[in-house]
This record gives C-alpha cells, sequence and structure tokens, in this order.
C-alpha cells in the first residue's frame, strides 16, 4: 500500500539503465506493473461497476424471463458477455484471478524493505538526510552530547519508540521507529486476497450445496457422506399475532442402520455431521402427498350430500351404511397428463389444481379409481355407481426444505478473512514513523540537535507529535 | 411503542435545532480572535457586543449531546419494546431502526470529533447528514417504524454484531461525505477570494482533507469486518457465506471503491479537491447501498 517513494531505499537500489530491452529489464517491468497501484485501482473500481451488472440483472432466470423483459436481442447479447451468471464468467474470474497476482507481485516487490526495517535498520544518515525531511528541525540546548542523546533516548523509549544509537567522535546519531506493524498489516491484507480466493476454489471443487426436499418421517440416503438421515419431525411455531416465528426439523442421522445423532435444527441452526452441514432452509406444501382429504358424498339422484368424510392418506375406509370402501391413494397439485407414457404428474409444485385418485369399491361390484378435482367438482362420474364425489377440502402436508452442503474451503477463507481485517485494521490505526536525530556538539558547552522525520500517512498527528518533540528537545538541560 | 417513537420524534426536533444552531453558528458574528488562522483581517468585522458566534457555538454542542442523549433513550427504548415483542432487543432490526441508529452513530462521531479537534464548523455539514438521516427514518410509513417480530432467518445473535458494525461504518462514511462536502465549499469560497465571515471559522483545507480521510480509514476495516461477519452468518443460516446477493455485492462495491480511494490516496494527487469529490460519490454509493438496493432490488436482504 506504500508507494511513497522513500528517500532510503532508493539509495538501496541503484538504478543503471540497460541497453536496449532486455529480459531483466523487461521482467522488471511486468512486476512493476502488476505491482503498481495504478493496476489495483483499475480492478478495484473496473470489479466494482462489473459487479453492478449481476444487481441490476436478475441471474440465473431462464430465457423467456430475460426475453420478455429486455426482448430478443438483448438477451442474445447477455449470452454473450455472460450477464445472466456475471459471477461466474471467466472474465469476472479473471479480474479476481487479476487481483491476487496484483496484490502478490506488491508483497513481493514492497515486503523485503518493510522486513529489513523490521530487522535492520539505517542509523547512519547525513545531515543533510534530515535537514531534507518535510519534518524537520534545529535546537540548540546546552549539555554534552552524551547526556542529551540519553534523555532524548528515554523519552522516545518512552513514547513507545524503538531506539538505535551511533556514537561517533564528533556526533551521536539516533535513530527511532515505531508503528511498522502498520505496513506489515498492509502487506497481510494483500495476501489475504490470495488466501480467500484459493479457500473460495477448493470449497468450489470439493465441495458442494444441494436442496433436498424432504418429508416427515422420511429417511433419505445422503451418498456424499454414505450415510442416511431421517426427519423425525417437523413443525412450525408462530409468533402471537400469527407471524411464523422459527420453524424445524428433527433430524437423526443414520449409519448402517445405527443412530448416531439427533437434532433439532432450525433456521440458524444447522447440524453438522462429518463435515456436511444440513440447514434448515424453507418449508412448503408437498405437491404429491396431502395428509387428509375431505370429500362430499353425494347421491346421484337426490342429488343431496350422503355424507361428508375426511380421508387419510392411502388408507382405506369402510362406509357400511353406505356400502362404501374408500381410500385416497394419489395426490397432484397441479393436475397434468402425459398422454404417451400415460401417466399423472405434477406439472409445478404449486397447488393451481388439485386432485386426489380414489380408489373406489362399492358394494364389492362396482370398482373404479376416478381423479376427482377441487376446482372442477362435475369432471368425471363413475357410470354404474350410486354416488357422486367431490373433493371439498384438504390439509396440504408440509415438507421441510433442507440445504445441504459441504465445504472443504471454509476454514482457508475465515483465515483469509481474519487477514484482511487484521490487516487493515492495523494499517489504519498504526502508522510507521521515524525519526532521526543527529546531536552534534556546538559552542562551548551546548549541542545542535537536528531532528527529522517521516510518515507515510496522518501527516497531521505526525505534525502535532513532532511539534510536541521539538519542544521537549527545548526544554532538555546539562 | 408510543414510548420510543416519541423518543424517536423527539431526536429528530432536536437534531433539526442543533443543525439550525450550527448553520446559525457559520453566519453569526464571531470574536476577531477567531478570523486570525483563516488569515482575515479583522477589521473588517464587527467586534463588538454583536460578537456572539462562541455563545451559540455552546449552545449547538449542548443541544447537539442532548439529542444524542435522547436518541440512545429511543434506541435503548425500543430496544426493551423489541425484547417484549420479537425475541431480540437489537435496535437495528428494520429499516427505520438502522437509519436512527446510523445518525446515532454519526452524531456519536461528530461529537468526539468537536471534543477532539474543538472545530465546531464541521457541525453543519456533519450533524446535517445526522439529521437528513433520522428525518428520512420518521418519512417512512408507520408500518415500517414499528417493532414486527422478526422473520426467522434474522432471528439470530448475528443480528447484533454484523448490522452494528456495517451501519457504524456507513456512519463513518457519511462522516466523511460530510467532510468532503465541506472540503469543496471551502475550496470554492477560497478560489473566489471570499471574504464572508461564513467561511471563517473552517478549518484550513489540509485539516478537512485530513479529518475526512480518517473517517475513512476508520470506515474501510469496519465494513471489511461487518461484511466478513455476514458471510459467517449466511454460512450458518444459508450454507453459503458468499451468494451474490444484491445487498451483499453493493456492501462489496462500497468496499472496493473506498479501497480504491484508500489506495489512490497512496499516490501524490489524490488528496484535497479529487479526495473531497470521491468521498462525497463514495457516501452516495452508501446511500444506494443502505437504501437504493432495499427498495429497488430484490434479493435476500429484502427484509432488511
Amino acid at each position: 500500500m506504500n508507494s511513497r517513494p522513500e528517500t532510503l531505499s532508493e539509495q538501496d537500489t541503484p538504478q543503471t539503465p540497460a541497453p536496449g530491452v532486455g529480459w531483466e529489464e523487461f521482467s522488471r517491468e511486468l512486476v512493476e506493473f502488476f505491482a503498481s497501484i495504478k493496476l489495483a485501482m483499475f480492478l478495484f473500481l473496473f470489479i466494482a461497476i462489473t459487479a453492478t451488472i449481476g444487481t441490476v440483472i436478475q441471474q440465473g432466470e431462464r430465457a423467456e424471463t430475460y426475453i420478455q423483459e429486455y426482448g430478443e436481442d438483448a438477451y442474445r447479447w447477455f449470452l454473450r458477455l455472460g450477464f445472466t451468471d456475471v459471477y461466474h464468467t471467466w472474465w469476472f474470474t479473471g479480474l479476481l484471478g487479476l487481483l491476487c497476482v496484483n496484490s502478490l507481485t506488491c508483497f513481493y516487490k514492497r515486503f523485503p524493505a518493510v522486513w529489513r526495517s523490521m530487522k535492520q535498520d539505517k542509523v547512519s544518515v547525513s545531515l543533510a538526510f534530515i535537514k531534507g525531511m518535510k519534518q524537520q528541525a534545529e535546537v540548540v540546548v546546552p549539555g554534552t552530547k552524551e547526556s542529551i542523546a540519553q534523555q532524548l533516548a528515554q523519552h522516545y523509549v518512552g513514547k513507545g519508540y524503538r531506539v538505535l544509537a551511533k556514537n561517533e567522535a564528533g556526533e551521536v546519531t539516533l535513530y527511532a521507529t515505531k508503528g511498522v506493524m502498520g505496513r506489515v498489516g498492509a502487506h497481510m491484507a494483500h495476501l489475504s486476497a490470495t488466501v480467500i480466493v484459493l479457500g473460495g476454489l477448493l470449497g468450489s471443487y470439493y465441495g458442494f450445496q444441494e436442496f433436498g426436499v424432504c418429508l416427515e418421517g422420511q429417511t433419505y440416503h445422503i451418498p456424499r457422506g454414505n450415510f442416511d438421515l431421517k426427519v423425525d419431525k417437523f413443525w412450525i411455531d408462530y409468533h402471537e399475532n400469527g407471524a411464523v416465528k422459527s420453524y424445524n426439523s428433527t433430524l437423526t442421522v443414520l449409519e448402517s442402520g445405527e443412530t448416531k445423532i439427533t437434532k433439532t435444527i432450525t433456521v440458524n441452526d444447522p447440524l453438522v455431521y462429518k463435515g456436511i452441514w444440513f440447514y434448515q432452509s424453507s418449508y412448503g406444501d408437498a405437491w404429491d402427498q396431502i395428509e387428509v382429504a375431505r370429500v362430499n358424498i353425494k347421491d346421484k339422484q337426490t342429488e343431496k350430500v350422503v355424507k361428508t368424510i375426511d380421508l387419510e392418506w392411502q388408507k382405506e375406509q369402510t362406509l357400511s351404511d353406505l356400502n362404501l370402501k374408500l381410500a385416497m391413494t394419489d395426490f397432484v397439485a397441479d393436475f397434468a397428463f402425459n398422454s404417451t407414457e400415460k401417466k399423472v404428474y405434477s406439472k409445478t409444485i404449486e397447488h393451481a389444481n388439485p386432485a386426489i385418485k380414489l380408489t373406489v369399491n362399492e358394494r364389492s361390484t362396482v370398482q373404479a379409481t376416478p381423479w376427482i378435482f377441487y376446482q372442477f367438482p362435475d369432471l368425471f362420474e363413475i357410470k354404474d355407481s350410486k354416488y357422486q364425489f367431490e373433493l371439498i377440502g384438504y390439509k396440504p402436508k408440509k415438507y421441510t426444505g433442507l440445504q445441504i452442503a459441504k465445504n472443504p474451503g471454509i476454514n482457508i477463507v475465515w483465515i483469509g478473512c481474519t487477514m484482511i481485517v487484521v490487516g487493515i485494521t492495523l494499517s489504519s490505526f498504526i502508522y510507521h514513523r521515524r525519526l532521526w536525530t543527529k546531536i552534534i556538539p556546538s559552542g562551548a558547552s551546548g549541542v545542535t540537535v537536528h531532528v527529522g522525520g517521516t510518515t507515510h500517512k496522518s501527516q497531521i498527528d505526525f505534525q502535532k507529535e513532532f511539534r510536541k518533540l521539538t519542544e521537549k528537545i527545548r526544554t532538555l538541560e546539562a | 411503542m408510543a414510548r420510543s417513537l416519541f423518543l424517536f420524534d423527539m431526536t429528530f426536533w432536536l437534531y433539526l435545532a442543533s443543525l439550525t444552531l450550527y448553520v446559525a453558528y457559520l453566519f453569526a458574528r464571531r470574536p476577531a480572535m477567531a478570523f486570525a488562522p483563516a488569515g482575515h483581517p479583522a477589521e473588517d468585522f464587527d467586534e463588538r457586543d454583536g460578537a456572539w458566534a462562541t455563545q451559540l457555538g455552546q449552545v449547538a454542542t449542548l443541544v447537539t449531546v442532548f439529542g444524542w442523549m435522547v436518541n440512545t433513550a429511543a434506541l435503548l427504548t425500543r430496544a426493551f419494546e423489541r425484547l417484549e415483542h420479537s425475541g431480540t432487543f437489537a435496535p437495528w432490526s428494520n429499516q427505520f431502526e438502522a437509519m436512527a441508529y446510523v445518525s446515532w452513530a454519526i452524531i456519536l462521531g461528530y461529537v468526539l470529533l468537536e471534543l477532539r479537534y474543538k472545530i465546531k464548523a464541521i457541525g453543519a455539514f456533519v450533524v446535517g447528514i445526522g439529521f437528513i438521516a433520522m428525518g428520512a427514518a420518521s418519512l417512512l410509513p408507520y408500518r415500517y417504524q414499528t417493532a414486527e417480530p422478526l422473520v426467522p432467518a434474522l432471528n439470530s445473535y448475528w443480528i447484533y454484531i454484523h448490522v452494528s458494525v456495517t451501519l457504524t461504518s456507513y456512519a463513518a462514511f457519511a462522516m466523511a461525505g460530510g467532510l468532503g462536502v465541506m472540503y469543496l465549499f471551502k475550496e470554492r469560497a477560497e478560489q473566489r477570494g471570499s471574504r464572508s465571515r461564513f467561511y471563517a471559522a473552517f478549518p484550513d483545507l489540509e485539516t478537512i482533507d485530513e479529518l475526512g480521510y480518517k473517517a475513512i480509514m476508520i470506515g474501510f476495516p469496519m465494513l471489511a469486518f461487518g461484511i466478513i461477519l455476514g458471510a459467517m452468518w449466511a454460512n450458518y443460516a444459508w450454507g453459503g457465506y458468499w451468494s451474490w446477493d444484491p445487498k451483499e455485492t453493493w456492501s462489496l462495491i462500497v468496499w472496493l471503491i473506498y479501497g480504491a480511494y484508500i489506495h489512490a490516496r497512496m499516490t501524490r494527487g489524490w488528496e484535497g479537491r479529487r479526495a473531497a469529490i470521491y468521498a462525497v460519490f463514495g457516501f452516495l454509493m452508501v446511500i444506494f447501498c443502505f437504501w437504493g438496493v432495499n427498495f429497488l432490488l430484490s434479493g435476500l436482504h429484502a427484509y432488511a
């Protein structure tokens, strides 16, 4: 993050222009380009701009939806540019990859200097170097150079600085530094981008995310974990005003018939078994099963309801007074018929055209299995039967929607996240300060203190601190 | 419910009063002393009994602090009401409460800033934004203002920390935006060589610039933390830490925008005017992320 050319580091690496375009120069230019802040800014802004696309255009919808809203031409362009799934296009992934390359190259290029300044610092600098700093002062105080240096060093240490000193014949040089962690933090944040992306890639290659619609009492095999999951119970809790408070499923994990773990999951409280997470994600009305159907039995001749019965799912009921045996054997929420396979199925999961299949056994002579419709009571009629059956209501069976996910990369993502938060917090609140002081004897019983300092940010605070420091130096005594 | 709504209402009027006082403070005649730092000749101005800027400034600060205390009381009352009705006590569980919390954080930030730097002129801009946030909240229809029970997905301890951290970062960006506007005003006045007493109380451009930068440096890591807390919550509630839902995408966009700003500032030339314009632009993006997304785009956070 710190690109301000530092006078010191420039001294370290003298640059001699190479004749012609050699590989060395080319690779240096390449590093320069990939480590540049300009590239970082471009990527930040370009990713920000392109990320808006996916928030304006609905992602992952069906073709008709786009054509209806934007027209066919626009849709063709959407497909070409990947606008229907922006965040997984090669170019968006490429931008993220480039951001990783950018931050890694920056780390490679700039971190060694930070590391050096943590490990070994340059104490000796020229007087001109101090005088050339943005913050610098010159104070004459009485005393010997050793005693003044001693007092100053103590003052720096008291302020939390790390101090190095060099005592030479004609002068004492002090170097004080503080807050290098601010720079380390910036580089930590730079590395985190790659860590997060690696964790994300690991998750998307070796993890999975599935959605399961499960019914109470059923057992489902989880092939990815090689175990079974039984849904013992599903229920919904309500607030006083009728709003849904929570919905919950009691789940049992079975491994070759043996109960391993039982837990009631709810939204925000998943079950974890062998690295696979089961989340309470949603609920709804099943489209191929109901709990109870209410059926009116009408006498065809008198057109009067002779009886109203509640049929339970796939349980036969005997009505001896009417000489009837009835059962509800099937249900579809949105009736449709596949004529080639001769099969009834539910067109959608909405309860748009619900129908039940009745198995009627009348006086042991008339047997029929008609579909009767909630919305069209007169559609079917059993010829030889004395009765007409009407579906007048039903109690739907709730399914529990479970999100089933495994993400082996998640901990790496959290490590990256910790790095980015710690890193940018350090670099935001701690700033690197360096002070050089030269104490040169001058006059009969005094010394001249030359002090200069730099920081890479927070100039105002540093300016204040520096002003206080010069005032402090003025008060020093032999 | 009526109790907290009354307090929220009172907060609104108190912030209006404090904004008025800060603006009046800018226009008020001030003693010659106050001009000296800005480099204006004192004799142009009336420095007799008419100079009552100092007193106005003191009253403005008092009213602001009082308003903030009422705002605190309103949030606390709402927290207790929530505890009774909806199983959580986070007083930032809907758009209205979130706005009231943001204005609370903005005003707190401003009061701390005034205590530390003793610059009252900033009040007209930053308290202004806090007031607008509170005003926009009170303009919401009544059904958005009540403490309805939380939907199951929100009913989690994560709401305490994820929402508050994110909203606090918004407040920091709001302060930076206000300081940006102030910078642009002051710069224009300087360019035109304005001698209006209005600008005399403004701090110098460098200070405004640096304070704005500081606000962003507080908001930036906070927003990162808030986004990551959101990712952790999402991972816990929905089974995926990132799903590119409009709200989270927009918060990332905002973060990237400020990330670009922070990097830009490292190179020369991104201080002063450019930085001020950028801070205002960034704040507009924050507003969109906070408001626009909820009302214009659909997604997982649609209830927020």
